[in-house]
Order: structure tokens, then C-alpha cells, then sequence
């Protein structure tokens, strides 16, 4: 099957600082994409680069197996973090305008505002001034620009910022919708908990590196079996000092524990016992959040 | 780049613009503002002509009859002689008293009291000391300073020349004024047109051309200020690329430019065609009104082109380098220095359109537009001066459009702190 997308070793710097450092993916059609990382991580970098709004200084950015040109944008919708609407025009008339840069006709576009515009309930708003609109109505309206035109690929950069509950949960219908037809999306967040409900396929950037990547459901399972909830009284610092411990994460009334590879959570418990009173120990499913952690500091070493 | 791309873009500022309030309200009052600018000094040369009431006491007796002839003769409209009168006098003689100052006292009150405009005290030295004095409560009123001097000494003249032995005949004959008609020369031929005429058709252009350039040129930047701190511009680069996004600005507004230009002209045009002048009585016969030629409106429209691609791309650049209108004016300033520059040049150049200095200036790229306009306004100056200041000028916008391009695409994504100039030109050099 042909990726939808394929970064190959792309890289960006500005100046001396290096913004995406030799970044490769492959993102397969049908596929909900995680890009996971913190603020400053190269992200919206990496997004841009794909939407051709900025150049990158090597790789190569292929869209469906070609390298992707100028015309391929109009089959790829873009949501970007900053994000915003011309506050004097229409509704309808911003919502045509957009739909047009992406090739569509005035006669092939009215007809889908339309029927989007009574899908999201802002039906009678079409004759009216953006400024007139709500900021949840706005957020609306941008997503709507975004999907007009039947993009294959859509790119969502930190789309969840600032939306409220209930657009929260038409942004994340469209998503399921959009992988059930078998489309792809893309969409950045430094929210994890997010990506965890949301993503097939994860990819983490830190300082503008890909340090882990592949499906949700193989990392996890690669991570499994490392992770233990302890609750316990007594010194928590000194977790630190045993060995085997990769990384503490505290928490109410004990810690997160994160085990090297090769040590088993007995050793650990037995070493524990020494200084704490020990409630509760037990392995638990990694959440994203520790994988990142771990494969950040991985990625140190 | 993506001419459907462009087009889009630019169909939607050009739209944006026409729906505004403010450009039709500017399209309508320019023309107002600039018809009573126009109107207004004639309007107040006829209140004057309303009528003077002198008071003239002459201690020579030999001036204030003659000068009283003149000045009236001079309002009477049939004199052939001396043309048009431009002021309406009229004239009460009065005897020197004993006491000077006291008749001095006397006048002064009865001026003060509105029942004369003014008095004027002819010497008995005057035809060795050459003044009259003239005592009003306004002495701003130019038109009829200027006549009574001129009559005063014409009347002095012929005195002079009588004393010395010639026939009052004979020095009425030689001391005939002329006229000057004015004529002006270009390659469609000549015509009669008033010096006026031309003055005003190129000061007029020139006013036009600067307002313009400034005010789209100003609009392209807020427009991209505007785009960036509504967080618009990212949306819009989600199809199209950044130069795509500045192309399709620039020419947007340029056609809203055009469109207002358009409009301005073809009711100029309208106005001034001869049938619809005869409608107005007050035209008198045989009055040339400046009329446009079309050469001097197709270089208009290729220097508007010219200065509003240099400046607004200048704008745009500032625009989107900038977080907001207060950051930006630092800059926008330099533009405005730029665009006020021609001002400093303005009258040397329509006096002497020829000189080294008009010749030299109007062929710098920055204000060609502007000066080279007003010299073929003037005086059609040789081609090879007009096809070097449109190859420089067109060189110059060329290499601007590439600058701002550079920095565009950096700056429209650039939030937060106000970058320094060492870090725009940094963005210039970036791949």
C-alpha cells in the first residue's frame, strides 16, 4: 500500500538552531497519525514543511509516493495551531473563498457549505459577519475551511487548543469519521492523554528528533511490564538510588516507577521493603506520558 | 507559482475594498477637497472684487486724478487695454489739510469705523521717493496692494516722462502694457493653454499620484498586519504559497487603486469634454480649460503602477515583519520620507523642467514616479530621459518584489517579540 505520506530524512534549521533534525515517517492510509511532543519541538516545523509553507533545507516530503508539489495541496486540509478568520467577510463568503483556493468551483463548493454549515447547527449564520460569530462558532467555521474540499490527508496542528467541550467532541467524531472512510489524519499535540485515545500510529519529537516511532498498541506493549504504581510510605528519595530504576514519577502518596530493561519488579520490591512500608506495588499499563519520558531520556544517553 | 492561486486571492481584496465604507467615501471626497482647494483662492479674489472704498489724500496734487482715472478706468471691463479688472475701487479724493496728523487721525478712525477700506497718503516727495503709503485694517489683500502699486506707478511714470517734455499723447501710446499668452510645445503640437492650466493639470496629477501610492501602499501593509494578528495568514497558506498569498495582496489592491483612479478620471474627462462645458455660461469664449492628453494619462497610470509596486511591496515587507501598526510605524516612516521627498522638488522642477537637478532627480528609481511625471506634465522631456527612468524604476520594483518575497515568507509566521533589522536581513539570506 502506498503511503499517504512519507517524510524522508528532513531537516530544518534557522541559523545555528536546529528546528527538525533528520526527521523520516511514513504515514499510511486509513490511519489516525499522532505527532507527540512538547512545545518547541520541532512540530509545527515538521507540519509546515509538509504543507509546503516553509522550504526544507534537505529530504524529501513525498505525498502519495510522488514528491508532492504545489497542486497536491488541494487535497490536503490544514488546520494550523494559529489559527483565524478575515473578521469583515462573510460566512459564506469566507467559507467559498477558502474552498476556492483549493480548486473548487463557486458551484461545486456552495452546495457542501451548505449541508457542513447545517452539520454543525450555523446554518443561519451564513449571511452573517465572522465577527459576529462566537469563538466557538469561529473554531466552526476553521475546521469547516479545513475538510470543504474532501482532503485524502488531513493535518491537524494542536487541534484540541482552546476548544471547547463541545466542539471537542465534533473534532474528534470528524477524526473517526474520517478514518472509517479510510482517509489518513495527521495531528500534532503536546496533550498526550489526547493522542492515547485518539492515535493508530505515534510518532514522539523531541528537540526536533523522532525518538520513538511506530503503532500505539506495539509501543505499549514494548513498554508493558515496566511500569509499577507504588504506594508507600517513608523516604521517597531514596528510589532514586536503587538499582534498576529508570525513572520515578511521583505521585499522591507514592510514585510511578519505570524499570530498566532486566530488572524485574520483585528485585525492586525487595530492595523497597528495606526503607518503606510498602501498601501497594504492582505492574501497570505505561501511559504515554512515562513512554515519553523514557524514551526521552533513552534518547540522552 | 499558481495564477488561479493569485487570482483568488486577489478577487478576494479587491472585493473587500470595494465593499468598504471608506473607499467610496474617499472616491468622492478627493475630488471635493481638491475643487475647493482650487475653487477657494478665486472665490476669495472675488469677494475683494466686491469693491475697495479709498480715501486718497494727494499733497502733491498732481497724482490722485490721474490715479483715480486709471484705477476706474481699469474697472471698467470694456478697457481693452488693461484686460480684466481685477479689483473694483472706489475713489474719494481729499484735500491735504493744515494739520497732517491730524487728517492722519481722522482717517485712521473713519477706516477703523468701516466707512472706507482704506486710505493712501501720497507725499509731496513722492515723485523723488517713490512711496505711497497705504493704511488698512487688513493688509493681507494682496490683489489690491498689487494694482494700486502698479497704477500708482504708472501714473508716476507718465508724470515723469511729461516733466521731462514728452506728449502726454505719446507716453500714453509707448507705456502700453502687454500681455503674455502662453503657449505650450509638445510632440501632439502645440496649443494655447493658460501657464496656469499646466501648473495646475501637473501639480494636480502629482497630488493624485502621492495620495494614491501612499494610501494603497499604506493598506497592503495593514492589510498583511491584519492577516497576521487575526491569525488568518496560516489558514490561507494551507493551499496557497506565501508569495502566492503577497502576489495576489499587491495586485488585489492595486485593481481597487486602479478602479478609484478610473473612476477619477473618466469624470475628469467627462467634465472637461467641450460639449459639456458649453453648458456653463460663465465659460468665456474662446477660454481654454486645461484638458488631459491621453499620453499624459497612460504615463500617470504606468507611474502608478510603478510607485504603488514599490511602495507597497516595501509596506508589505514592513507588514510582515511586524507584530502590529505601533511596531511597524518605526518603518513605515522611512516610506513616508521616501514618498515626501519628491515634495522638496516640486516647484524647481515644473519652473525649470530642463535643469540638471530636475533631470537628475527624476531619473532616481524612488521618485521617478512622481517627478518624471510632473516634467512630462510640464514639458515633454527627451525620450530617452523617460524610457531611462521607467527601465530604472521598473529594475528597482523588480528587485523589491524579490526582497519583500524573502522576508514575507518568514515574517507573516514570525510571532512575538519585534525582530531588529540585523534579524530581518537575516531572514533574507535564509534558503
Amino acid at each position: 500500500m502506498i503511503p499517504t505520506l512519507e517524510l524522508q530524512s528532513v531537516s530544518k534549521s534557522y541559523g545555528d538552531f536546529v528546528a527538525v533534525d533528520q526527521i523520516s515517517l511514513i504515514v499510511r492510509p486509513g490511519t489516525i497519525f499522532g505527532l507527540l511532543g512538547p512545545n518547541g519541538a520541532g512540530k509545527t516545523t515538521t507540519l509546515r514543511m509538509i504543507m509546503d509553507i516553509i522550504a526544507p533545507d534537505s529530504g524529501l516530503v513525498l505525498f502519495q509516493g510522488r514528491d508532492r508539489s504545489a497542486k497536491d495541496l488541494a487535497h490536503i486540509g490544514y488546520l494550523p495551531e494559529e489559527r483565524g478568520l478575515y473578521r469583515k467577510m462573510t460566512v459564506s463568503d469566507h467559507l467559498l473563498f477558502l474552498a476556492e483556493l483549493h480548486n473548487m468551483s463557486r458551484r461545486e463548493a456552495m452546495p457542501v457549505i451548505e449541508t457542513w454549515l447545517e452539520k454543525v447547527e450555523l446554518a443561519g449564520w451564513a449571511k452573517k459577519r465572522v465577527e459576529e460569530l462566537s469563538k466557538g462558532m469561529q473554531q466552526k467555521i476553521q475546521l469547516l475551511g479545513t475538510v470543504l474540499h474532501q482532503p485524502e490527508l488531513l493535518i491537524l496542528d494542536e487541534p484540541f487548543s482552546g476548544l471547547d467541550p463541545v466542539n471537542q467532541i465534533l473534532f474528534k467524531d470528524l477524526l473517526d469519521e474520517y478514518r472509517g472512510q479510510g482517509k489518513t489524519v495527521i495531528f500534532s499535540t503536546h496533550i498526550m492523554e489526547q493522542a492515547e485515545k485518539l492515535c493508530d500510529h505515534i510518532c514522539l519529537i523531541s528537540h526536533g528528533k523522532a525518538i520513538l516511532d511506530g503503532e500505539l498498541a506495539h509501543i505499549k506493549r514494548s513498554f508493558g511490564g515496566n511500569s509499577y504504581r507504588l504506594v508507600a510510605d517513608g523516604d521517597i528519595e531514596r528510589l532514586e538510588k536503587l538499582p534498576g530504576v529508570e525513572q520515578i514519577i511521583p505521585l499522591d502518596g507514592g510514585a510511578k516507577l519505570l524499570l530498566g530493561d532486566g530488572t524485574s519488579g520483585a528485585e525492586v520490591l525487595a530492595n523497597l521493603t528495606g526503607f518503606m512500608t510498602v501498601h501497594e506495588f504492582h505492574s501497570e499499563e505505561p501511559d504515554l506520558e512515562d513512554i515519553f519520558i523514557k524514551a526521552v531520556s533513552d534518547a540522552r544517553v | 507559482m499558481r495564477a488561479s492561486n493569485i487570482g483568488t486571492i486577489a478577487k478576494r481584496e479587491y472585493l473587500a475594498r470595494l465593499r468598504s465604507k471608506g473607499f467610496w467615501i474617499s472616491t468622492i471626497a478627493l475630488p471635493i477637497l481638491m475643487a475647493a482647494w482650487s475653487i477657494l483662492p478665486s472665490l476669495m479674489v472675488a469677494k475683494t472684487k466686491a469693491g475697495q472704498k479709498l480715501v486718497i489724500v494727494d499733497q502733491t496734487g498732481q497724482v490722485a486724478n490721474r490715479l483715480t482715472e486709471t484705477l476706474t478706468r481699469w474697472s471698467e471691463p470694456s478697457d481693452q487695454q488693461l484686460g480684466e479688472p481685477p479689483v473694483n475701487f472706489e475713489i474719494e479724493i481729499l484735500r491735504p489739510s493744515e494739520n497732517a496728523a491730524a487728517q492722519q487721525e481722522q482717517l485712521d478712525q473713519w477706516v477703523l469705523d468701516g466707512d472706507y477700506d482704506a486710505w493712501v497718503w501720497i507725499d509731496e516727495d513722492l515723485l523723488a521717493k517713490d512711496l505711497v503709503e497705504y493704511h488698512a485694517e487688513s493688509v493681507a489683500n494682496f490683489i489690491t496692494q498689487e494694482v494700486l502699486e502698479s497704477a500708482v506707478s504708472r501714473v508716476v511714470r507718465q508724470i515723469r516722462l511729461e516733466e521731462a517734455g514728452y506728449d502726454a499723447e505719446v507716453v500714453a501710446q509707448l507705456s502700453r502694457s502687454v500681455e503674455l499668452e502662453t503657449i505650450r510645445l509638445s510632440e501632439e503640437g502645440s496649443r494655447a493653454e493658460g501657464g496656469l492650466g499646466g501648473f495646475t493639470i501637473a501639480f494636480a496629477l502629482f497630488m493624485i499620484l502621492y495620495m494614491t501610492t501612499l494610501i494603497y501602499g499604506q493598506q497592503v501593509m495593514h492589510g498583511v498586519l491584519e492577516e497576521k494578528s487575526s491569525r488568518v495568514v496560516e489558514v490561507v497558506l494551507a493551499a496557497v504559497q506565501p508569495v502566492e498569498l503577497m502576489a495576489g495582496k499587491l495586485v488585489g489592491i492595486c485593481l481597487a487603486g486602479l478602479t478609484q483612479l478610473g473612476i477619477w478620471f473618466a469624470t475628469a474627462v467627462a467634465l472637461t469634454a467641450p460639449g459639456f462645458l458649453a453648458i456653463f455660461a460663465f465659460m468665456p469664449e474662446g477660454a481654454s480649460l486645461p484638458t488631459l492628453s491621453p499620453a499624459l494619462i497612460v504615463h500617470f497610470f504606468a507611474f502608478f503602477l510603478l510607485g504603488y509596486f514599490f511602495y507597497a511591496t516595501f509596506y508589505a515587507m514592513i507588514g510582515s515583519a511586524f507584530n502590529n501598526t505601533q511596531e511597524a510605524q518605526q518603518m513605515a516612516s522611512i516610506g513616508v520620507v521616501f514618498v515626501v521627498m519628491p515634495w522638496i522638488f516640486l516647484l524647481p522642477v515644473i519652473n525649470s523642467p530642463d535643469s540638471t537637478m530636475a533631470v537628475v532627480t527624476s531619473l532616481i528609481p524612488v521618485f521617478t514616479p512622481f517627478l518624471m511625471l510632473l516634467r512630462i506634465a510640464v514639458k515633454t522631456p527627451p525620450a530617452w530621459q523617460i524610457a531611462l527612468g521607467y527601465v530604472l524604476t521598473i529594475a528597482l520594483c523588480a528587485g523589491m518584489i524579490w526582497l519583500c518575497a524573502r522576508v514575507y515568507r518568514v515574517g507573516i509566521l514570525m510571532y512575538g517579540k519585534k525582530p531588529t533589522v540585523k534579524e530581518i536581513w537575516r531572514w533574507v539570506r535564509y534558503a
